[in-house]
């Protein structure tokens, strides 16, 4: 194949940002090409420069041998499907493809030929005369690309064309461009976010990111080996993680050795591991490599995608327990008082003044009187000390209704988990079965009522609790004693397959040597 | 419903007041004869529109106005075609002012401005014909610019890149997509200059001196001084004809320019 056009260190900015960081890349003759990236990662400014509307800060255009930096957008052998179509509302199908041969004052009988041959290459032959306007999303398409392709250009630029479509518009649009293309045997430059897209219809991808092209290859090529964690993770669904030669065949991840087939990397490099989600098969529990847990299942049509987790996160398992609170009446004026009993944390004891009210709040300590109006506690006194053990704290109100509830001083219990960096701390706690009926998201207000917290050991960030585990049933719970896990989120894989499975199952991931791939791990600039 | 449609009694009221009153009013009066001593006398009568038709003082006169405004609407075009494109094709902050700065002497007094071009054409030896174009067209320009200007505006500019990309230059793009596009707003222009260029009477009165004559100084004169209401009401009524007429044609060259 002949090179047709040839970027040469191609830089712009727009407004002191960088949109092109010296973007190299040869196009061939007959060529399908996608440049594939997300927005704002300066496919369209590429694609606008070759046609000529916009002009590079630096670097060089060559095409068919010729540098085109000069060479006004009309007089280049260049023609573009736009975003929008942009037809021309005043005139109809046949004039609009009409305009470049019009332009270039054929004669009125080539002109007749050559559009009807395009009418029927693009399947709207008898269109001629139909208003564009009126037409739908998926003609207007077409004659966008009819009145492009009449002018028998080297090149065919087209900038997300098939965006304003829907989904099934979409794909038979694809089938179509790919024809089309197959047919005039030109190279199309065909600019998309649409992975999927790319995929069906190119010869060549292109995927750019930040200005910048991360890898060029054949759609296999991109799919089966890519270059680093940001291609895996724009082409298909991936789970990437990280991982570190143990010998050019033996890489260690997930706290485990296996064998590999991608001999690149030397001993002791530090890498990105990427296995497919449709490279997994699910086993029964304990064969295969790893057993996990069924998180989630969602249907996609043809499979199912589960998340399966292989180790749970770092966890505490507290006690929770339920007492029903014991109302104290005063015979001599009615009066009522209730607390629960509490437990205290003795680092918190020792790094905080704790208040009356701070105690009052933290057993639910109250009073009410006949009329039940509430009466405020005036009165605490406890023998609490610095040291574990259990003491004792009375609440008392004006009149001499008192209450003696047990307080319990814990030393700290915190889980610190070394090999990935993470503490967790909860406390025990008393609880009444109405809070816990009464609740509406129990799962984060157990977090609170046990005041569980987790964090990096490096540097002390929070990290989020992912997990909360119960075996009771919340609208029914009654007195006694339940243990609550917390825990962060651990390791997770996504796994398509048609097999059918529910949340809660336990079962075994496969893979082989040969689903494992290894990518250079790269340092983005945020 | 009832109700609502109760609520629009009031301004039914008004309009059958002061709108199809005076125009039954002038039907009346043009098409009958003033009895002598100020009565009415309810005859059937061509008369009046026979007078203006045999008359060709008046013939003359009405051809003059339609001449005029014919000129005044051509010389806008040709000024304001220039200016909306010139200001389309600004950055957007400076577009508003340049419509701001447009739009502000319409907001003064018609009488007042044309009062102070008396003042600046005094001092030259201008026949009265072209002192009262200065005056038609000054007045009339900011509704043809902003007119054009926003066809223009409004127009995608994906769609001149398109004609760039498929081989026309500037010229060919303009001549191809600019111009056509912008034809409604030509034509929305013409029916906000020409018709009432056909109907003023202050301009010609004020910068032509009295012996410029047009259409609206005629009826002015007929009702005003000389107290002929039925000729007054069949001259008015020949030029409502005119203006319906020519609004009928700019419709129909609007819906083409729409729909070709």
């Amino acid at each position: 194949m002949r090179k047709l056009i040839e970027f040469r260190n191609i830089v712009k900015t727009f407004d002191g940002q960088q949109v092109l960081k010296g973007v190299n890349l040869n196009i061939f003759e007959n060529e399908f090409v996608t440049l594939l990236g997300p927005s704002g990662c300066g496919k369209t400014t590429l694609l606008r420069i070759l046609g000529g509307f916009l002009e590079q800060d630096e670097g060089t255009v060559i095409f068919d041998g010729q540098c085109i930096d000069n060479v006004p957008p009309y007089k280049r052998e260049i023609n573009t499907v736009f975003q929008r179509y942009a037809l021309f509302p005043h005139m109809n199908v046949y004039e609009n493809i009409a305009f470049g041969l019009r332009i270039k004052k054929l004669g009125n009988d080539i002109i007749r030929q050559k559009v009807n041959r395009m009418l029927s290459l693009v399947n709207l032959e008898g269109y001629g005369k139909r208003n564009v306007t009126r037409l739908s999303g998926g003609q207007q398409q077409r004659v966008a690309i009819a009145r492009a392709l009449v002018n028998e250009p080297n090149v065919l630029l087209l900038d997300e064309p098939l965006g304003a479509l829907d989904l099934k518009l979409r794909k038979e649009m694809q089938r179509e461009l790919k024809r089309i293309q197959q047919e005039v045997g030109i190279t199309f430059i065909y600019v998309t976010h649409d992975q999927e897209e790319a995929l069906t219809m190119s010869d060549k991808i292109v995927v750019m990111n930040a200005g910048k092209i991360e890898q060029i290859g054949t759609p296999l090529e991109i799919y089966n080996e890519p270059a680093n964690a940001y291609v895996a993770r724009f082409i298909g669904e991936s789970n990437i993680t990280t991982g570190l030669m143990k010998s050019e065949t033996q890489v260690r991840f997930d706290d485990r050795d296996f064998e590999c087939q991608d001999y690149r990397f030397k001993q002791g490099e530090a890498v990105d591991v990427l296995i497919r989600p449709e490279d997994i098969a699910i086993v029964p529990p304990g064969k295969g490599v790893m057993t996990g847990e069924v998180k989630s299942v969602v249907f996609k049509g043809v499979h199912y995608e589960l998340m399966v987790e292989t180790r749970i996160g770092t966890s505490k398992t507290v006690k929770m327990n339920v007492v029903t609170s014991h109302d104290l009446s005063n015979p001599d004026n009615g009066e009522k008082i209730s607390a629960n009993d509490f437990y205290v944390d003795l680092d918190d004891l020792e790094n905080k003044e704790f208040t009356d009210l701070d105690f009052i709040s933290i057993a639910n300590a109250q009073a009410w009187d006949e009329e039940n109006r509430d009466i405020s506690l005036t009165r605490v006194s406890h023998n609490i000390e610095k040291q574990p053990g259990v003491y004792s704290i009375t609440f008392g109100t004006d009149r001499k209704t008192e209450i003696t509830v047990k307080v319990y001083v814990v030393h700290p219990e915190y889980v610190e988990d070394a090999r990935h960096n993470i503490g967790i701390s909860a406390l025990d706690f008393f609880i009444t079965p109405e809070e816990i009926q009464e609740s509406m998201a129990i799962s984060t207000d157990l977090k609170t009522w046990a005041s569980a917290e987790a964090w990096n050991l490096q540097d002390d960030s929070p990290v989020d609790i992912t997990d909360v585990k119960f075996d009771f049933d919340p609208a029914q719970v009654t007195e006694g004693s339940y243990e609550i896990t917390f825990a962060t989120q651990g390791r997770e894989y996504k796994v398509e397959t048609t097999s059918r499975h529910e949340a809660g199952d336990r079962v075994g991931l496969a893979f082989g040597p040969e689903n494992i791939h290894l990518m250079r791990k790269e340092v983005y600039e945020t | 419903m009832k109700s609502f449609f109760r609520m629009t009694y009031p301004y039914i009221l008004w309009i059958a007041l002061f709108v199809v009153a005076p125009m039954i009013m002038i039907l009346l009066y043009a098409f009958t004869k003033d009895g002598g001593n100020r009565t009415l006398i309810f005859r059937f009568t061509l008369d009046n529109f026979i007078r203006f038709f045999q008359d060709p003082t008046f013939t003359k006169v009405l051809l003059t106005s339609l001449r005029i405004a014919l000129i005044t609407t051509v010389f806008c075009i040709l000024i304001g075609y220039p200016a909306a494109l010139i200001i389309a094709n600004l950055p957007e902050r400076l577009q508003t002012l340049m419509v701001l700065l447009l739009t502000l002497p319409m907001w003064i007094n018609m009488l007042l401005k044309t009062y102070a071009w008396r003042g600046i054409l005094n001092d030259f030896t201008l026949n009265s014909e072209i002192k009262v174009f200065i005056g038609m067209v000054y007045d009339f320009l900011p509704y043809m610019i902003i007119q054009i200007h926003t066809a223009i505006a409004k127009m995608d500019r994906d769609l001149l890149t398109a004609a760039y990309d498929l081989g026309a230059n500037r010229w060919k793009t303009f001549l191809k997509v600019t111009l056509p596009l912008s034809v409604p707003g030509i034509i929305s222009g013409i029916t906000l200059v020409f018709l009432p260029a056909v109907s003023s009477f202050v301009i010609p009165k004020l910068l032509g001196g009295g012996d410029y004559v047009l259409i609206g100084n005629l009826i002015e004169t007929f009702f005003i001084s000389t107290g002929d209401w039925n000729f007054g009401s069949a001259i008015s009524l020949v030029m409502a004809l005119i203006i319906i007429a020519s609004m009928w044609v700019t419709r129909k060259l609007d819906r083409n320019a729409q729909t070709e």
